[in-house]
C-alpha cells in the first residue's frame, strides 16, 4: 500500500512540487457577518489572524465553542470555485465560502499533516474543512453537497507574520 | 471561549427615533460598524428582546444600506407585548439579538411595475423595497399608502413622496379607499403585495384573487388561528440525529412537542408565516398548512409551528 507519509524519496527520482498564490484575503469578526475583503492580513502564530472571529480570546466564530487549533487560518482553493460553476452551475464567491484565504495552485487536499508556507508565514495543516448546513443558511446556496472533499483546508500558525494578494504558497522542501 | 454556539446576530441599538403615530424606528448596528448578512428588499427579521420575547418586523431599509438594520414599531397596548418592550424597555447601547433576515418581495425582472398597498405600520416592507427600486433605476411602482390622518415615517416616506410614488389615502375623513380599484384587472407584467391589518387583507385577497398567485404577495401582522382539526391524531416524530422517538399527541403542535423534551427549535410567530421554526424532515409525510413555504420547499422543509403528519411516523433532520 502506497504510504506517502512515512515513504522516503528515493535518490534520483522524480521530485513533484508545486507553487500557488494567494488569491484573496478574507476575515469578519463574529458569527454570520459577512467576510470583508482585505489587502493584508496578520497572522499570529498560535492565536489567529488579527480581527478574525477565531482569532484566540475573541472566540465569536460560529464553531469557537468547539475550539480547535485548525481553526486558527482556514484556506479555500479558487479551483473550487471554478469547479462549482462548471459541474453544478453554482455562482459562489470567494467571500461566501467563509475561509480566510483563497489560493491557486495549492493542491489543499494533499497537505493534511503538512507544513507550508503562505507568504512568510508557516502553516501546518490539522485537517481538511467539512461543510456545513450553517453556511448554506449563510448564503442560500445548496453548496453543502458539492463542497463536501473540496471545503479547504483548516491550519494552525507556527510562523506568523503578514500575508499579501499575491504572495506565494510554497512546499516546505 | 463561548460554552453555547452563537445563533444569532449580536446588534447594539445605534439610534431611535420618532416615527410618529405611536411608532419609533430603531436602527441596529454591528458593534464594530460591519456589514451585517444581507437581506432582500422588505425581508423581515427576528428580534430577541429582553425577557426572553421574539418578534418579527419588516426591516425599513434599502439591502444596499448594509451596515443597518432598521425597523419601525408600533406601541400596540393590545398586542402581544413585544412592541411594548421594544418602546419602554428599550435604549439606544442596548444589546439585541436577531436572527439572519428571511423572506422579502419577488421582485424579479419578468415584472416592469408594482402596487404596493400599506395601511398604516404596514408600509414597512414597501419603503425597503421602493428604495431598492428606486436606486436600480425600475421607477414604475406605486405605494399606496392608508392612514388615518398624516402618515407616520415621515422621514422614511419623503424621498418618496417627492419622486411621486406614493399616494396617500386619509382615512380620517372617511371610509377605506375601494382597494379592488387600486389592484385593478390581473396585467402581465405588474405584480401586487399588500401589508396591513387583516380586515385590509381580507380586502385585498378578495380583490386578487383573479391575479396570478406568483405576483401577489401578502403580510400579515399577525399569524391567523390554526384551524381546529376535529380528526387529528396521534404521531410519532423520529428525530434522526439525536436518536430519539416522542409521540406528539392529538392536537398539539410539533414545537410544543419538541420544547417538551427540550429542544429548542427557534420559533417566532408560532403561526406558519414568518419561517424562523423551518426544519427539514427526512421520511413520512407532513401536513403543511404553513403560508410560506413554496412546493419545491415542501418537499425538503417543514415548519413545525403548523405542521403535523398524515401518517404514523414522521422523521425530521434534527
Amino acid at each position: 500500500m502506497l504510504d506517502t507519509l512515512t515513504a522516503k524519496p528515493v535518490p534520483g527520482a522524480v521530485v513533484l512540487s508545486w507553487t500557488g498564490v494567494v488569491r484573496y484575503l478574507h476575515i469578519t469578526p463574529r458569527a454570520f457577518l459577512p467576510m470583508r475583503e482585505m489587502p493584508e492580513l496578520t497572522l499570529i502564530a498560535g492565536k489567529g489572524i488579527e480581527g478574525d472571529r477565531y482569532m484566540i480570546g475573541r472566540e465569536e466564530g460560529f464553531y469557537s465553542h468547539k475550539p480547535e487549533e485548525g481553526r486558527q487560518v482556514t484556506l479555500f482553493e479558487y479551483e473550487t470555485l471554478v469547479a462549482l460553476k462548471r459541474d453544478h452551475n453554482i455562482d459562489l464567491a470567494p467571500e461566501e465560502h467563509r475561509r480566510n484565504v483563497t489560493v491557486s495552485g495549492v493542491p489543499l487536499t494533499h497537505l493534511v499533516g503538512r507544513q507550508f508556507w503562505l507568504g512568510e508565514t508557516l502553516l501546518e495543516s490539522t485537517r481538511l474543512s467539512i461543510p456545513c448546513r450553517h453556511i448554506e443558511e449563510i448564503t442560500g446556496k445548496a453548496i453543502f453537497d458539492p463542497l463536501i472533499n473540496r471545503s479547504g483546508l483548516n491550519c494552525k500558525i507556527l510562523q506568523g507574520g503578514t500575508v499579501r494578494v499575491g504572495d506565494a504558497v510554497r512546499n516546505v522542501q | 471561549m463561548s460554552a453555547v454556539p452563537i445563533t444569532k446576530v449580536r446588534t447594539i441599538v445605534d439610534k431611535i427615533e420618532d416615527g410618529g403615530a405611536g411608532i419609533k424606528v430603531f436602527s441596529l448596528v454591528d458593534p464594530d460598524h460591519w456589514e451585517l448578512p444581507p437581506f432582500k428588499p422588505g425581508a423581515h427579521i427576528d428580534l430577541h428582546l429582553p425577557g426572553g420575547l421574539v418578534r418579527t418586523y419588516s426591516l425599513c431599509n434599502d439591502p444596499a444600506d448594509d451596515k443597518r438594520y432598521v425597523v419601525a414599531v408600533k406601541r400596540e397596548v393590545e398586542g402581544r407585548g413585544g412592541s411594548i418592550v421594544l418602546h419602554d424597555e428599550v435604549k439606544v447601547g442596548d444589546t439585541i439579538g436577531v436572527m439572519l433576515p428571511r423572506g422579502g418581495l419577488d421582485l424579479s425582472t419578468e415584472v416592469t411595475r408594482f402596487t404596493f398597498v400599506g395601511g398604516g405600520i404596514g408600509v414597512t416592507p414597501f419603503l425597503s423595497a421602493a428604495a431598492w427600486l428606486k436606486r436600480m433605476g425600475r421607477s414604475k411602482f406605486t405605494l399606496h399608502m392608508i392612514a388615518r390622518g398624516e402618515p407616520p415615517l415621515a422621514d422614511l416616506l419623503a424621498p418618496l413622496r417627492k419622486s411621486g410614488h406614493v399616494v396617500i389615502h386619509d382615512t380620517s375623513s372617511g371610509q377605506r379607499p375601494d382597494i379592488a380599484a387600486l389592484v385593478g384587472r390581473p396585467l402581465s407584467d405588474v405584480a401586487l403585495a399588500c401589508c396591513g391589518p387583516d380586515s385590509m387583507i381580507d380586502d385585498f385577497e378578495q380583490a386578487s384573487r383573479d391575479w396570478p398567485a406568483d405576483r401577489v404577495h401578502i403580510e400579515r401582522f399577525v399569524p391567523p388561528p390554526l384551524p381546529v382539526d376535529p380528526d387529528a391524531k396521534p404521531y410519532v416524530l423520529a428525530l434522526a440525529k439525536s436518536k430519539r422517538e416522542i409521540v406528539v399527541a392529538a392536537g398539539q403542535t410539533m414545537l410544543s412537542a419538541l420544547t417538551d423534551i427540550g429542544i429548542d427549535v427557534p420559533a417566532s410567530c408560532c403561526g406558519g408565516i414568518c419561517g424562523s421554526c423551518k426544519v427539514d424532515w427526512l421520511e413520512g409525510q407532513p401536513v403543511h398548512r404553513d403560508r410560506v413555504l413554496s412546493p419545491a420547499e415542501r418537499e425538503r422543509s417543514l415548519l413545525v409551528c403548523v405542521a403535523g403528519s398524515a401518517k404514523d411516523r414522521l422523521v425530521l433532520d434534527l
